[in-house]
């Protein structure tokens, strides 16, 4: 009897659960209003737009062109409020983007170039040789100076 | 005898670093050299017309509201134009690479060009055309604001016309400016694309000029940058006798402050532009 008490308890649960189950899984998805939501991780180009004094170009007309089609934009948008614009190029068109920023009879042009889906911004930046050289030489002795502390003869 | 050696060690590691990071700057500037090359666009074949025109805006066609509240109205905006070359920058050129530009076509329009920008029709105003022009885009363009040598502008590079309105005071105003300045631009800022001649077909290079930097613009707040560098008209209002002010450059530095001269002259540096992209400048002579 106890016995037959456990198997319809175990049934039980198990129906239990595959109740739960298909109303999680299956009517969730029927009634509720669900979204679907997606990533892909791509290179992108971040404008900032600024004034000579500093201020924030906020909400800026924008107008990117893609390389091959100078008179014809290719996606418009508007700054932030902090004069920021992000947008991924098309990796299928190398060659040079321009972006055009305007605001209240002012503006600018800036180039980017898409080579083979890498991006280069088209100003130089970045460290010099120099530089490079004076902070390779700083990590190299640093080493050297550890190697030296460990190696002090103890008294 | 540890000590020493490692010392050699030391020395030679700063040297091969220093090598290595030589070598990687020569790498990195190599590939910077290639990205030039790739972003370069060969000038396309056949050809089409190039007109050349001027834009004062509507600030200098409507008249406009000054950074000191004067209600400025123009009868004449003579601005005269020479040594007008378009080109084909590769690559596109950018103010901050200063006077060096580097082109694959370049287009040349001779003569002296005055165009008064107060005329309605002056949206933008055609100084001329060049036909037979390789087609291709025209992304970059010089020129000087030169002393017209004949005319109503006659021996100046700028010659404005027109009235101040404040408080119900009145008063009328010429302005010469004697001063060239030499200017090089971009590519075209604005709402379209300009300079684009495809083949069998035309395109316009416009060379603007932005009278707001001269007198400011009460329709921004005072503080805005523009305000702050513009002249204004205040610094004329005060030399006006009997609600006139016929003045010349010559004149207004024995009239102005040294410091309203200053600034005064300076506006030349920042008055044109292509749209709304800044040009270089520079005085000639």
């Amino acid at each position: 009897m106890n016995q037959k008490l456990h198997s319809v308890i175990r049934l039980f649960s198990v129906v239990l659960s595959l109740f739960i189950y298909l109303l999680l899984f299956v009517a969730g998805s029927a009634y509720a209003h669900g979204v679907e939501l997606e990533y892909n991780i791509s290179e992108a180009v971040q404008v900032t737009a600024r004034f000579d004094s500093g201020t924030p170009m906020a909400d800026a007309q924008v107008a990117v062109f893609a390389p091959g089609n100078p008179a014809e934009p290719w996606l418009i948008g508007i700054c932030d409020s902090e004069g920021r614009f992000l947008f991924v190029p098309d990796p299928a068109l190398p060659g040079l983007w321009e972006i055009q920023v305007r605001q209240a009879g002012h503006g600018g042009l800036l180039r980017v170039e898409v080579a083979e889906g890498a991006l280069t911004q088209s100003t130089a930046g970045g460290f010099s040789s120099t530089q490079k050289a004076v902070m390779t030489a700083a990590v190299i002795w640093g080493l050297i100076g550890t190697a030296f502390f460990f190696s002090r003869r103890r008294p | 005898m540890k000590k020493f050696m490692f010392s050699i060690l030391a020395v030679l590691f700063i040297v091969l670093s220093l090598l290595a990071a030589g070598c990687a700057g020569q790498d990195s500037a190599q590939k910077e050299g290639q990205q030039e090359d790739n972003g370069t666009e060969s000038p396309a074949e056949g050809f089409g017309t190039l007109v050349f025109t001027a834009n004062g805006e509507e600030f200098i066609r409507e008249g406009f509201l000054s950074k000191d509240g004067w209600e400025l109205s123009f009868n004449h905006a003579y601005v005269t134009m020479s040594n007008i070359t378009a080109y084909q920058s590769n690559p596109p050129y950018d103010t901050e690479q200063g006077w060096e530009i580097s082109y694959d076509v370049k287009v040349e329009l001779e003569g002296f060009h005055t165009a008064d920008l107060t005329d309605p029709d002056s949206d933008p105003a055609k100084l001329a055309q060049i036909g037979q022009v390789p087609s291709g885009h025209y992304n970059a363009i010089s020129w000087t604001m030169t002393r017209a040598v004949e005319g109503p502008a006659e021996g100046y590079s700028l010659l404005l016309v027109g009235k101040a309105e404040k408080d119900g005071q009145v008063i009328y105003f010429t302005l010469g400016i004697e001063q060239e300045v030499d200017y090089l631009g971009g590519d075209y800022v604005g709402d379209e694309r300009k300079g684009i001649v495809a083949p069998g077909s035309s395109a316009d290079l416009e060379m603007t000029f932005h009278f707001d930097h001269l007198f400011g613009d009460g329709e921004e707040d005072f503080d805005d940058e523009i305000n702050l560098e513009a002249f204004g008209f205040d610094p004329l209002a005060a030399l006006a006798v009997n609600g006139e002010v016929n003045a010349d450059l010559a004149s207004l530095e024995k009239l102005l402050s040294p410091q309203d001269y200053e600034l005064l002259l300076s506006i030349f540096t920042h008055l044109a532009h292509v749209g709304e992209g800044h040009c270089l400048a520079r005085f000639v002579n």
